[in-house]
């Protein structure tokens, strides 16, 4: 017996490892009909997995000092061996994974995977949506650039646009009543440990609630695409005679990966600046405000609703309205059917929808 | 007369004052950096010129205004011109480098070692003669111009210096705005910036002097460290070169995984 069956077999006799892959792996089956979109959820977590590790190597060498920060990440881009690369690894991942997140949003929302009995899957999917912007939000402040202290500065005055609080909460997030650097020091905080541990629980959550209801099979290709349950009991969608998790859809889930990966190094080493204007390794200078200062293209529909409305206030409200209304959409939208082509109103309000956040993320850029 | 009259005398009283005030507070406040343009603006001839002159000069764009030259109070009218509050007036010839010198400290230094601040006096020319009084415009070679320096001598020599001066402003101006491209890659330019800075000073302490030869050698000098500074950044395009190479091996390799992994799923279903 050679050492690798050797240690195979300690394991099993103590922790039953045979039966642990069997069912965790090749006995996790899955609907027959599949498909790639389904491998966003592994993408998202490669590219989290992927954040936390070139942030950990970044905290090495980054200074979370309002007089040292701009200077630490201009070292860590030209001095550190490979820190270009860890730098750019971490800023350019952080924009795809917020793009693997909306799609992944957009591929539940398609298939309706949000509907019952997936509301607590959707709403736990929703906040990690709002954590992951709230990380790229403080992490962006973070490089002390010009960029990072005018986007923040913009940012956070739009809070103070809530009645009654607004000035406190504005005061609460900056540390003062400006920009600087107790600022700094609540974002990194916020940024390294508080966002980061609870996106963790919170995939936690999510993973847990997928392993307990299970995969829901995609509606295509099906006579029937109605949503069967009731709320009568506790039932975990299984899917006899499906394909196994290991090795088929594992494969399907490396596949995508390879292929995310692949885009995010094409970004990585052909035009990372395409995430970087010319402020962004400028050093901030709290008495000199840009001329056309932007924040970034995931919030460009929100920062266009805030100019287009008379006040902040209702610009805010409108956002608000908007988010309530799509966390809570599978308490709202309550019928049977799942497959799009049934539902002429809801593709309306999906493909109207991406048009409205497209044509205003379009607007905001060139506004 | 009973309590309501006084009141109402008392009230007339305080509103004419703050009428009267009112429109005496906004004229200050509004005159505080023009009181010698609004004044001089309306005078004839010698004592107005200078205004319009002035409007369209380099200091008038860079926000110098009259008294950061000729001092006194431009706050107040009345006290504008007193010596009191630190007027100088117009400075006699032989006195204008001291006085344009009170800001552009090195070009005075220059200009002083040259052949023309040694003809200071002599009939050799002072600040004013080619940079103008008021309509200063910015400092650069079109200064230098045949028109300007044939009021006192031939153009020749002025044509030599003017033409070593032009290949390395040229130089220097191509050498600023690559920096500017690396730095908005993110490239630490601080150094390279530093360099370009201290040799554009170099430079500029070369329009002041008048002696060919030495004006050539520092020019060659100058273009020599442009060279290496260029070198430098040649360096920096080269290791990018590298990585974007390095890039094609990594997304083809990624590329290739994916294919695998679809080829070996395919082979299992």
């Amino acid at each position: 017996m050679n050492l690798f069956h050797r240690i195979a077999r300690w394991l099993e006799v103590r922790i039953g490892v045979g039966e642990l892959v069997e069912r965790e792996l090749t006995g996790y089956l899955l609907p027959r009909n599949i498909n790639p979109w389904y491998s966003l959820g592994s993408i998202l977590m490669t590219a989290f997995a992927i954040q936390v590790a070139s942030g950990i190597l970044l905290l090495i060498y980054y200074v979370p000092d309002a007089d040292k920060a701009f200077a630490s990440v201009t070292a860590i881009m030209n001095n550190v061996p490979f820190g270009w690369l860890i730098r750019l690894l971490h800023a350019v991942g952080s924009n795809m994974m917020v793009l693997a997140l909306l799609l992944h949003m957009l591929s539940v929302l398609w298939m309706g995977s949000y509907k019952r009995p997936r509301e607590l899957n959707w709403l736990t999917g929703f906040v990690l949506f709002n954590l992951v912007t709230a990380a790229c939000l403080t992490g962006y402040l973070l490089p002390w650039s010009q960029l990072s202290f005018w986007a923040t500065t913009v940012a956070t005055n739009s809070v103070g646009a809530i009645p009654v609080i607004g000035q406190q909460l504005v005061e609460f997030l900056r540390g003062g009543k400006l920009v600087g650097a107790p600022t700094l020091g609540r974002f990194f905080a916020m940024h390294v440990a508080v966002i980061p541990l609870t996106i963790a629980a919170l995939v936690g959550g999510h993973l847990f609630l997928l392993k307990r209801v299970g995969v829901s099979a995609p509606p295509f290709g099906k006579e029937d695409s109605r949503n069967r349950w009731q709320g009568e009991s506790y039932r975990y969608e299984s899917h006899p005679g499906g394909i196994s998790f290991f090795p088929n859809y594992l494969l399907q889930d490396l596949t995508s990966i390879c292929l995310y990966l692949a885009c995010l190094m094409a970004v990585l080493f052909f035009d990372p600046y395409i995430f970087f204007p010319r402020e962004a390794f400028n050093p901030a200078n709290p008495y000199l405000t840009p001329a056309h200062i932007k924040p970034e293209w995931y919030f460009l529909p929100n920062y266009q609703t805030l100019k287009i409305f008379p006040s902040e206030l209702l610009g805010l409200a409108v956002q608000g309205g908007a988010m309530t209304l799509l966390a809570l959409l599978p308490f709202l939208d309550r019928g049977d059917e799942r497959h799009p082509l049934k539902r002429p109103l809801f593709r309306v309000c999906f493909w109207g929808g991406i048009l409205l956040w497209l044509g205003l993320m379009v607007w905001g850029h060139y506004s | 007369m009973n309590c309501k009259a006084i009141i109402a005398v008392l009230g007339a009283v305080l509103c004419t004052i703050l009428l009267l005030l009112a429109p005496a507070r906004v004229q200050a406040a509004a005159g505080t950096k023009v009181v010698c343009v609004s004044c001089h603006s309306t005078l004839p001839g010698k004592y107005g010129e200078p205004v319009a002159l002035w409007q369209g000069s380099i200091h008038a764009e860079s926000g110098i205004a009259c008294n950061s030259c000729h001092g006194g109070d431009p706050a107040d009218a009345a006290n504008a011109m007193s010596p009191a509050r630190g007027f100088l007036g117009v400075p006699k010839e032989r006195d204008v480098p001291a006085f344009c010198g009170r800001c552009h400290v090195g070009v005075e230094k220059d200009y002083r070692a040259s052949a023309h601040g040694r003809a200071l006096g002599s009939g050799g020319p002072n600040c004013v003669t080619c940079h103008g009084n008021h309509a200063v415009v910015k400092a650069s070679l079109q200064l230098i111009n045949e028109k300007s320096c044939s009021r006192c001598h031939g153009f020749e020599r002025a044509r030599l210096i003017r033409e070593a001066m032009e290949e390395t402003e040229k130089r220097m101006a191509a050498m600023e705005g690559k920096i500017a491209t690396f730095r908005g890659r993110g490239v630490d330019t601080e150094r390279l910036e530093k360099g370009l800075f201290a040799l554009r000073n170099s430079y500029r302490s070369l329009f002041h002097n008048v002696d060919v030869g030495m004006v050539r050698a520092e020019s060659e000098r100058i273009r020599g460290e442009l060279e290496r500074l260029d070198k430098i950044l040649r360096k920096v395009d080269e290791a990018e070169r590298v990585r974007k190479l390095a890039g094609v091996a990594v997304v083809a390799s990624l590329l290739l995984a994916a294919l695998l992994f679809s080829l070996l799923r395919k082979s299992y279903d």
